[in-house]
């Protein structure tokens, strides 16, 4: 069967309604824009702080809120209908996955904005995120999947917020204790190091193995995630 | 007639448990099939499996005369429906959202949602939304996303359970007309009325086994007793051989112009289950 967009719009048409009545969840996308307007008001500069405020988009608005939307549907027996209905696996989790990344862009975009962070080379810097994005979202898919409810999913999703959100710490920690060296691989990491270097005036040819990583991540993420739904097909 | 349905030596065991065992039935392309059984029978479970929902630990389940792990694939999808007790529908969305979406997948026109809304009673009401409607109008909105498509074979597990008798009998028309256009239904239900009334023939289901499978008028014919009950004006009740002998008796109680009221002795389903199981309906 061929990919169907009216499906993947369906169930994204379907979410943004669905989302907008939920102010239990909607409410997190504002966070990362307030911290943004008080950075931009006291004048934050340091690329870690934007990073930090961009990796936590990432956690708060990719990762909660699509384990959220996709716990939600498993706690309310929805899921079980998109799945017996037409559309195939890829077409219910790219409509699942849509509004979190419109959200997740739109978020950052706008946390950019009023942090009035200026990236030096803004094609790199937005294929890292755009990267970034599918890795956080795969990963709120996921944690939605193993989460019997929403509630479960909000619990299960703080780890994810700590790791990725303080990303400096890591780095830290890891030149005091070298086991934790291979955390520096983590995509929140790489993503960091993608903005110094760009700030230093690197181009694509300079942070390819750093979007390499990234890109693995997501590629890994995603066949983890296919396979854990397919067998949530199944009771 | 063509098989829509074929199942033969199923089995499915949960953590050393059989839920169902040596289940054999066929349902036949444009019938309402009856599946009766008490709670823990098994019955959702063979829907599950005759679903894709469920994988059986033995034996095989064809449907549309393939195997059912080929109702995994999306095409195989759009040409049945299911009904369960889990409404499955997006409560802070409205009745007409929640049905749009299910035209989308299924590629049906928008103008089907007033047609299926009119089948289950609920055309005025489509701009409510799920967190608010009672459960028996949920439960109606659940079977309106089932009619959506006009599927070739519908699955309903307990599609009645929570509604009135206006209501339910509304329903009735509404599958049975389904029916006539070519639907074959697959139902569970407790209720031996509604099997009477709407199947064409039933199976009965007990500890995952399949203890009978006939037409209900056949059944009630096979264990009836072959008697009559007259009731006398006096209110005394007499009960008569349905042959020669009682046909004297009861001509005699006529020309005396002593009858009341004439019953024949048909077990009713639920005295069927109960006399083949051993187990009452609940």
């Amino acid at each position: 069967m061929t990919f169907s967009w009216k499906r993947v719009n369906a169930i994204f048409m379907k979410d943004y309604k669905d989302f907008s009545r939920n102010f239990a969840v909607s409410i997190v996308i504002f966070l990362s824009p307030v911290l943004a307007a008080i950075y931009g008001r006291i004048g934050v500069t340091a690329i870690e702080s934007h990073y930090m405020l961009i990796n936590l988009t990432f956690a708060m608005v990719a990762a909660f809120v699509q384990s959220c939307l996709i716990a939600e549907e498993k706690e309310k027996n929805t899921l079980r209908g998109l799945m017996l209905s037409p559309a195939s696996t890829t077409e219910i989790l790219t409509g699942k996955s849509l509004l979190s990344l419109v959200l997740t862009l739109f978020t950052i975009l706008l946390s950019m904005f009023l942090a009035e962070y200026k990236p030096a080379n803004i094609a790199v810097v937005a294929i890292a995120i755009l990267l970034s994005a599918l890795f956080y979202i795969a990963l709120g898919t996921l944690l939605g999947l193993f989460a019997k409810s929403v509630m479960e999913a909000s619990v299960i999703v703080l780890p994810v917020m700590v790791i990725f959100s303080f990303g400096t710490f890591i780095t830290s920690l890891a030149e005091q204790y070298p086991i934790l060296k291979a955390a520096t691989y983590l995509p929140n990491i790489q993503l960091l190091e993608i903005g110094i270097k760009v700030e230093a005036g690197a181009g694509f040819g300079d942070v390819w193995l750093q979007l390499a990583v990234i890109a693995a991540w997501v590629v890994v993420m995603f066949m983890l995630t296919a396979v854990v739904y397919r067998k949530r097909m199944v009771d | 007639m063509e098989n829509i349905i074929e199942v033969k030596n199923l089995e499915k065991i949960f953590s050393n448990q059989k839920a169902i065992e040596s289940v054999d039935f066929q349902v036949r392309r444009g019938e309402i099939f009856g599946f009766l059984g008490p709670s823990g029978s098994g019955k959702t479970t063979t829907i599950k499996i005759l679903t894709g929902q469920l994988v059986p630990t033995g034996g095989e389940a064809l449907v549309f005369g393939e195997s059912v792990s080929k109702l995994k694939q999306p095409a195989y999808r759009k040409r049945f429906g299911v009904l369960t007790d889990n409404s499955g529908l997006y409560g802070r969305l409205s009745i007409y959202d929640n049905l749009k979406l299910y035209c989308d997948l299924y590629d049906v026109p928008y103008a089907k949602i007033g047609e299926v809304l009119a089948a289950v009673n609920l055309q005025e009401d489509e701009k409510k939304r799920i967190s608010t409607l009672s459960k028996g109008m949920t439960q109606r909105v659940t079977l309106a996303r089932a009619l959506l498509h006009e599927p070739e074979l519908l699955f309903l597990d307990e599609p009645t359970s929570a509604l009135d008798p206006v209501n339910t009998l509304h329903i009735y028309e509404g599958l049975r007309a389904l029916n006539k256009k070519g639907t074959t239904i697959f139902l569970t239900t407790h209720d031996m009325q509604e099997a009477e009334t709407l199947c064409d023939r039933v199976a009965f289901l007990n500890k995952g086994r399949i203890q009978l499978l006939d037409a209900p008028g056949k059944l009630k014919k096979r264990f009836s007793d072959s008697t009559i009950t007259v009731e006398l004006k006096s209110e005394e009740k007499i009960i008569l051989p349905a042959g020669a002998e009682g046909a004297q008796q009861l001509y005699d109680y006529m020309q005396a112009n002593e009858v009341e009221t004439i019953h024949s002795n048909e077990p009713t389903l639920g005295d069927i289950f109960v006399q083949v199981t051993g187990r009452k309906l609940a």
